[in-house]
Parts: C-alpha cells; structure tokens; sequence
C-alpha cells in the first residue's frame, strides 16, 4: 500500500514537472529600469477649451523608455516591468531588437493573494494549521483542487477540505509561480544569435495624462491694456512616476478612436467563502449579492482613473522654467526645457509664457431676438477683445485653456472673471468673456407688427393652398449704462431666415452674417434704437 | 483508509494530467468579431463499452451547441457541459443526505476528536445528524473541521465539457474537439512613421489579439481570419443604418494579393506556434514597408447652413495609396492606424489616429488625424433670400486662415446641397463631385488669408 502511494506521487510530480518544463521553452530575462524617459502629454480630444480637471483626467501620454536588456543565445522572453498602469498595449513599439520581434504581451494578472490562488489551482499547496493551544503548526501537502467563486477546495491526506471553515488559524503555502508580477508588465518574445547586451526604446500611449494652460490675465487701471501670464498644469494619475524625463506637451485636437483599452486585473484578497454558517441563535437570513468575477474587473478598469484622484491632490509642484515651444505637424509642441520628475498621481506646472501691456478693448454686448412678448430687461455680457499679434505683444500659439482675469481694486487685486479659452493661433482676434454686467441693461420690445396678406394663393393640391403674407415689425431696443462712463455697446439682432432690416435710427453694419449696431452709450444713460424688419412667412390653408 | 484516498485523488489527478500531457495540439482561428474556432486534439483513453470521457481546458465560454467530437470507432451518446463549480458551500450542498467526518477540535487542549456524521440540510447553516443526534455545525463556535470524502462527479474547478460515449474498442486513439467560443478577438493596430521632409511614411502592422475566454491556449497553431462571419444571435440588421461619417477609403482598390483566402476573407496565419494566455494582449507583426509616397492636405467640412461664430480648425489629412506599386502593396484587415512624426530632437511624437476598414489592395486612403492648430476655416451664411415661395438664395462666405509660415491648400466641402441646387456665383470655380456636394481647393498664403464666397440657389 505504501508502495503505491510513493509511485502515485512521484508520477505526479514527473509529469507536473514535465508541464512546467513546456511552458517554460524561452529563457526568461528582466529588463533594467529606464535609463532614458520621455513623456509627451497630450489633451483631452473632446476638451475645445477650459482647464483639467484632476479628478478625471481625460487626456494621454506617450511614454518613451530606453532600456538596457542582456539578451542570451536563441528565444527569450524579455519583461518590462513597471510600465505605465494606463498602457494601452495595442499602441506599443519597440525598437531596438537586431533579431527582430516574435510577439509582443501584455499579460493583465498582477500578484495579489486572489491571482495566487487562481495560479495554484489544479497544482500542489500545502495547508498550514496552527494549533491554538500549543502554538504548533502542522504542515499538510495537498492539492489546491478549485477558487471558483471566491471559496477554496483542498485535497490533502485526510480527504476534502475547504479553507478557512473549521475556525482554526488555516492558510496556504505556495510553491514559486511565474508569469505573475507586481507591476504592470510587458514582455516580448525575441531571437537573438548571440548573446549581447541591447539597448532598447519602448514606447507606447498611456492613459490618465492630460494637460490645460491656465492664464491670468491682469488688466491695467484704466482698463486698457493688460498682462498675460501662463502655467502649463500636466497632471498624471498613473500610479507609476516618470523621473527625470524629457517631459513635452502637445497642443491641438488629435484624433482618438474610443477604443476599448483591455482591462488590468488588480487582483483581490482570498475570499475563502465557506458553506452557509447560520447558527440556532442567528436573526434571519438578509440575501445578499455574491461578489463575482465582473464587479473584479470593473473595479479594474476603474481603479486606473477612479481610484486617483484622491491621492491627487496632495502634491502640486510649481517650478519656474519656460516651457520651449515648436512645430510638430500641425500641432504645437512645448518641451520642458530641461528634465523634470513626473511622479504618480502628481500635478505639476511649468510657465508658458508672460506677456504685458497688451492693449485690449472693452465692450459691452448682446444678442436680441424680438418677438411678440414683452422682453424683461436683461443684463449685457462685457467682452475684452484683442488680436494675437505681435504689435500687441502677442503674436504667440496660444493653447487652449482656463484664464482667470485679475482687474484692481482700491490698491488690491481681485478676481474680476474666469472663462475658458479656445486654441487661438497667431493673427486671430479672440474674446475673454468677463460675464454678464448688471449695470448695462438691455429691454427689446415690439412697437407695432403689420401683415399684409395681399400676397396671393398658390394652391399645393385640391383643397389646400399656401398663402404667403409679408410680416412687417417696427422693434425697439433700449440699452441703459448705470456707469460713470461712456461705454461702447454692439446689440446684434438674430433674424429668421429671408428678414432683413428695412430701416433704422442708427448705423446698421453686419458681422458674422448677422445684423450689428455698433454705438456709445454715454455715462448714466439710456440710448433707445428703433429699427424695422421685413420677412415674408407662409402658412398653409384649407381653400374650398 | 487514508492511503487508499489518497491514491484515487492522485489517479484522478494523473488521467486528468496524461489527457493534458500527451500528445495535444491546439489550433485557435481567431475571428475579427470576438469569436474563435478552437480545435483541440488529445490523444484519448477509450475503453470497450459506454463510459464518460471529460475534456478540462476548454474555454470558460465555450459555446456547447457548437462542439463537436470526431475519434475512431466511438460513438457519441451525449455531451454535457458542466459549469457547476466547485465551491465549498457547493460540496456541502452535495453532502446533504451523505456521511461527512468531523474533527472537533479541544481548544483548552488541541486534542482531536472524530466523529462520522449525516449532513441533513444546508439552508441558511448546516444540520448535522450525529449517531442518534441533531446537531447544527459549529454552532457553539469551536473549531469544527469537515472532511468530505470525495469530490461530486459533476462538480468542477472550471467548466468542464463531458461527453458520453460507446467504444467500439478499448485503447488510445486521437481526438478532435473542436468548439466555437467567444473571449478571442483580433484587430489590426498599425504604426506609420510620415517623414516631413521628404513626404513618406514607414507603416508596420501589427496584429493584436486579445484573450478573456478564462483559459490560457498553450502552444496553440493560430490563424486569424480578417472578416466577421455573420452570427444569428447578436449579428446586426439592415434595419438600422448609422449616420455617415467621414469615409477614409477614397477610391477602393482593385488589386489582388498573395495573401492566403477563406471565401472573400483573408488569411492570416501565425509563422509560430504561441501560447495565448488568459487575461493577455498579444501583438505579431505583419507588415513592414518603408518610404511609401504620402500626402498631406487639410480638409474642412461644413454642413448646409453651417455658420461659425468664430473660426474652426481644418482637419489634418494624410493620404497614401496601398497598390502594389507606389504603396503599401497589401490588404490592410480594419483596425487602428496611429500617426508619428519626429520632433525638433528627433523623438518620434504621436500625432493622431484615425480608424480603418477591410481596405482592398490598391484602394487610396485619406485619413484626418486631427485638427491643424494654424489653418482655421470660419464659414458665415451672409445672407439668405427668398426669391419665390420655392426659391432662396444663400450667400456665404468662408474666411480660410494660413499662421503656417509656408501656404496651404484646404480642400472645403459645402455639403447638403441635395435636390437642383444650384451655384449662381462664386469668387473661385467649385467642382462638383456630388449632387450633395461642391468642393473648392482653396490655396491659403502663408501666414495669410482668403476669402472665398459663393451663392446658392435652392429650393428650401
């Protein structure tokens, strides 16, 4: 009997060592750590304008390492350790192989207890039992012979046996695994002739970057011209840092496919659910929903945006070098002069650029739409406009963002307004939109509306005709200025299609396809402009 | 008692592990669409008469309708795929009615005791029925070990496909399993590399394939099929069509390769044999071409009536030829073509992607990366007059800006122009291209302007 047994188990393990030997046919090597980094961060693609926002970073990275591998004679399979968590491995290249590339992997099982159990299922495991009492612990090698559904089965000596369900202090003893790694891993398979050490660039698209300018602008006493001075905010919420790299953000709209990014399994601890344990004493029952697999790797997915933020926060660092700015296609790209440390789940911010006296107007508008109704009076938006050029001491790319606009207050400087800036290339005339301003009201009302029907039937088909009548409207639109100076004020009408304005009391000009007045509004004041407009509309009608 | 145990664990453990060791190939054709045909060859044990034979390593999500058996001189009675798995509370469950052991354990001493006991019910907590009496299991909360004798035939660490068969003779013979199952998908990803200087691109292509099927295929032969075979369940209606969106396949191409065929599918079949495991990403190389001849232009589209309060960015295009000659010289299955160029240093920066379909040999295709931060279009309806009651006129204007410091051409599309629409004037001759569509190409100064108007005549 005994016999048998010690044939039974060395057959065993002959054959499970004859399986770890098939899956092991290529030498497996580590590469160093990044000896060269470059970081390239880019926007959010559906973000036209504003700032980043740290609790979900939207944007990407392209992450370039150099690393050093010492590859042996004939197929190994080289590993990258602690890439960025955010990896997208459809995106990966690497360069740097003479043999050439067999395959690339990224394998998505971390080591955690779970991903450690999964591993040894089916395999041997030896169960540790400590007795209470004595302090002892007894040692059992069995088989671990399933983890589905978070609980543990066990084969060993004395018969089946689920883990952690007899009350005593039970755990598990693992055998080495392979294939499991701490970080975020990618290994590619190569071939190589001889034995040489390489050095190799790896470089791929990352998620959990994304970058803004924020502007402030400070406008001048007079409120004529004003500053403008910019931080560059890059943010990364991979878990991973990037030290000392070559760091460059990228602005304008590059072209994202919303493609799936496969997810990584973060793992879980052992779960050892047992066979319900109710007791005589127990209150009833409360069902409950069972954990499963799905929520896992859920929780995976969003454990590599989601589970940031909070730790995002707690470092902002301000350094104080220009960033570099040059072409890339049709993008602009600013490189960070010289290498800086992009750790994880940090937010960093580097000057842009600081610009001053830049002469600017201010005016005062808004957009009427006159119908029948009796309008309330509504506040004007104040507008300061200004042209990128260089006579204005601009004439600079300048990249979307956030600006904040400073104006001064009895020797004190305060926040006037903040709004979103869109990509503003050189030459192009662009608004800050400083919002509504109680003290310029604008009331538009209709005087008087006429219809003239003598326009004649045109029948569509026996029994209904269009008739067709030319609507004439005299409007009136009084724009008041509570403050103590003049302002300049351009009202813009919004008309339906075919309206045009007949006449008018004041110089009537167009912008952007659409009616404008452009006038002074004296200090403490009301101007009224009365203008007609003329369209033609159509209705259809029973005709006998 | 205790050894015997032992050795029927190990023999299970040993027909499980020869079925698995011997002699096994896998091929796994890998479909675009999620779907995989796995077939599995073993070499099985059949002995003379009815028994049950148990494939273990089989996708987690396997389709069971889909399996079928081919080996010599058996016939199949049926097949069962059991996805009871094997749990704690699964095995107790099982127990009911059943002889368990139980060790309680002193906790002033450490001493063991055993006792044989009858497991009556498992709701909610376990009764127990031990000699003559009832008891409920730990219920004082001591430390009670259960030791199950046996594991239940049908319940199984993974999914585990069972079929009954009838041996026409006892001895090895070869097996073929072969499955559909979903969890295996591919796609094309590409990287193309577009020099400025010179206006070439270096394109490689990569096929990615993706495994959450729960089962690692060792050493598996791997084909991949570039085309999505049409499903019953879950396939897609003509019902349904999805609003159009910037086509990329310019002309499609009329070329063939040599690229092995399946039906009107592509062929693309792995040089090595590769173990697919679980939860993994995997990339192999297909193409590799250096210095094909690429384009690059700017594009902007506006749509009927489409005015702008401000400028919007022109599209940065690329566009390059996949002919045999002057081109790629292959089909490209569909998949994700990202775009490089190389900085001021000379790193390769990532500057767009952009989606692509089954692309035929020696098509032509125009892909946008993005939008071009200096060449903005900003389009203005100027002014819309009704003539008649079914005539208008519209006036627009676009205003194309150049901040490059050398000119640009945009190629600038009105569309909507559907029904007898007409171009009464305009400052630069349009083309046609469709009833719906006219088309300029304007040249833009460097670091300059133009404006381009036209007028419309339509019915609406």
């Amino acid at each position: 009997m005994r016999a048998t047994l010690s044939v039974c188990a060395m057959l065993g393990l002959a054959i499970g060592a004859a399986l770890q030997m098939a899956s092991v046919h290529a030498a497996e090597i580590l590469a160093e750590p990044p000896s060269d980094l470059i970081v390239t961060v880019y926007r959010a693609p559906y973000r036209s304008s504003g700032s980043i926002n740290l609790n979900y970073l939207g944007g990407f990275a392209l992450v370039t390492e150099t690393r050093t591998v010492r590859l042996p004679t004939g197929t190994s399979r080289v590993r990258f350790e602690g890439v960025a968590d955010g990896i997208e491995p459809a995106s990966v290249i690497i360069t740097g192989f003479a043999g050439g590339v067999i395959e690339k992997n990224r394998d998505a099982g971390l080591l955690s207890p779970s991903a450690l159990i999964a591993s040894t299922s089916g395999k041997p495991v030896e169960l540790l039992r400590t007795n209470r009492k004595t302090g002892k612990t007894e040692r059992m090698s069995g088989t671990l012979l399933s983890d589905a559904g978070g609980g543990v089965v066990l084969e060993t000596g004395q018969g089946i046996e689920a883990l952690r369900c007899s009350g005593l202090p039970e755990t598990l003893s693992f055998e080495p695994v392979s294939g499991l790694s701490a970080r975020p891993t990618l290994s590619v398979e190569v071939r190589s002739p001889s034995a040489q050490t390489k050095q190799v660039t790896l470089s791929y698209l990352s998620r959990g970057f994304d970058w803004a300018a924020d502007y402030t602008a400070t406008l001048s006493e007079d409120g004529k011209s004003f500053d403008l001075g910019a931080w560059v905010t890059l943010a990364n919420s991979n878990g991973v840092g990037f030290p000392s790299a070559h760091t460059q953000v990228v602005a304008g709209r590059v072209n994202r496919e919303n493609g799936e990014v496969e997810p990584i399994d973060i793992g879980g601890p052992v779960l050892a659910q047992c066979w319900p344990r109710g007791s005589t004493s127990d209150a009833p029952m409360i069902l409950r929903f069972e954990r499963s697999r799905d929520f896992d790797s859920m929780k995976a997915i969003a454990g590599i945006s989601a589970a940031a933020p909070a730790m995002l926060q707690e470092s902002v660092v301000v350094t104080a070098q220009k960033v570099a700015q040059e072409q890339l296609g049709d993008l602009k790209l600013y490189r960070v002069p010289e290498r800086t440390t992009l750790a994880g789940r940090q937010s960093k911010q580097v000057r842009l650029m600081d610009r001053s006296s830049i002469p600017v107007n201010t005016v005062y508008g808004a957009d009427v739409e006159v119908d029948e109704d009796d309008a309330a009076a509504t506040p004007a938006h104040r507008l300061l406009r200004t042209k990128n050029t260089a006579a204005n001491h601009l004439g600079l790319p300048l990249p979307s963002g956030s600006v904040a606009v400073f104006g001064a207050a009895g020797g004190r400087r305060l926040l006037e307004h903040e709004s979103n800036l869109r990509d503003i290339a050189v030459d192009e005339e662009f608004e800050i939109n400083m919002g509504e301003s109680p003290d310029v009201q604008v009331t538009a009302n209709q005087e008087k509306v006429s219809i003239d029907p003598a326009q004649g039937l045109l029948p569509l088909v026996p029994g209904v005709s269009l008739r067709s009548a030319k609507l004439s409207a005299a409007n009136r639109v009084a724009i008041s200025n509570a403050r103590a100076s003049g302002i300049e004020f351009e009202l813009r009408l919004r008309l339906e299609a075919g309206a045009r304005v007949v006449r008018a009391d004041h110089a009537l000009s167009t912008k952007n396809g659409r009616p404008l007045f452009r006038l002074k509004v004296p200090a403490n004041n009301t101007v009224t402009i009365r203008y007609q407009i003329e369209h033609t509309g159509d209705r259809i009608l029973r005709t006998p | 008692m205790r050894v015997r145990l032992l050795c029927i664990g190990c023999a299970a453990w040993l027909v499980v592990g020869s079925a698995w060791a011997a002699e096994r190939a896998l091929s796994v054709t890998i479909y675009a669409d999620n779907l995989a045909l796995v077939q599995d060859r073993r070499d099985i044990d059949v002995k003379e008469g009815r028994q049950r034979i148990e494939f273990t390593e089989v996708s987690g999500q396997i389709r069971p309708e889909t399996v079928s058996l081919a080996a010599a001189d058996i016939s199949i009675i049926e097949q069962n795929f059991d996805f009871d798995l094997l749990t704690p509370a699964k095995l107790m469950e099982k127990a009911v009615g059943q002889e368990i052991t139980i060790v309680r354990v002193n906790p002033a001493t450490g001493a063991e005791t055993r006792e044989q006991a009858q497991v009556l019910a498992t709701n909610g907590g376990v009764v127990l029925k031990i000699g003559q009496r009832i008891e409920v299991l730990r219920d004082d909360g001591l430390p009670v070990r259960v030791i199950f004798s046996k594991v239940p035939d049908n319940l199984r660490a993974r999914p585990t496909l069972s079929v009954s068969i009838i041996g026409a003779r006892a001895g090895t013979r070869r097996a073929t399993l072969s499955y559909l199952t979903p969890g295996l998908g591919w796609k094309a990803d590409y990287v193309a590399l577009y020099n400025e200087s010179d206006s070439k691109i270096d394109v490689q292509g990569w096929v990615t394939l993706t495994n959450s099927s729960g089962t690692t295929y060792d050493n598996a032969q791997t084909l991949l099929v570039a085309g999505s075979p049409s499903q019953v369940d879950g396939g897609s209606t003509n019902n349904y069509r999805p609003p159009p969106r910037r086509s990329n396949l310019q002309t499609p191409g009329t070329e063939s390769g040599n690229r092995e065929r399946l039906g009107d599918y592509y062929l693309y079949p792995l040089g090595e044999r590769t173990t697919i495991a679980n939860l993994q990403t995997k990339q192999v190389s297909f193409l590799d071409v250096h210095g094909v001849p690429a384009e690059h232009g700017y594009e902007f589209r506006n749509r009927w009536l489409g005015t702008a309060e401000m400028p919007v960015s022109a599209k940065s295009i690329y566009s390059f030829s996949t002919s045999a000659h002057a081109g790629l010289g292959d089909q490209l299955p569909a998949g994700v073509l990202r775009f490089y160029m190389r900085d001021k240093r000379g790193d390769p920066q990532f500057i767009g992607e952009s989606r692509i379909d089954h692309t035929p040999m020696g098509s032509t295709l125009s892909l946008a990366t993005g939008d071009a931060f200096d060449v903005k279009v900003q389009a203005v309806v100027e002014k819309r007059t009704r003539i008649a009651t079914f005539d208008w006129q519209t006036d627009m204007r676009y205003e194309l800006t150049n901040a490059l410091p050398r000119s640009v051409v945009v190629k600038l599309r009105q569309e909507g122009l559907w029904g007898d629409s007409s171009i009464k004037a305009e400052s630069q001759k349009s083309v046609r291209s469709s009833a719906e569509v006219a088309e300029w190409a304007v040249t833009v100064p460097a670091n300059g302007k133009t404006t381009l108007t036209a007028s419309f005549e339509t019915r609406y």
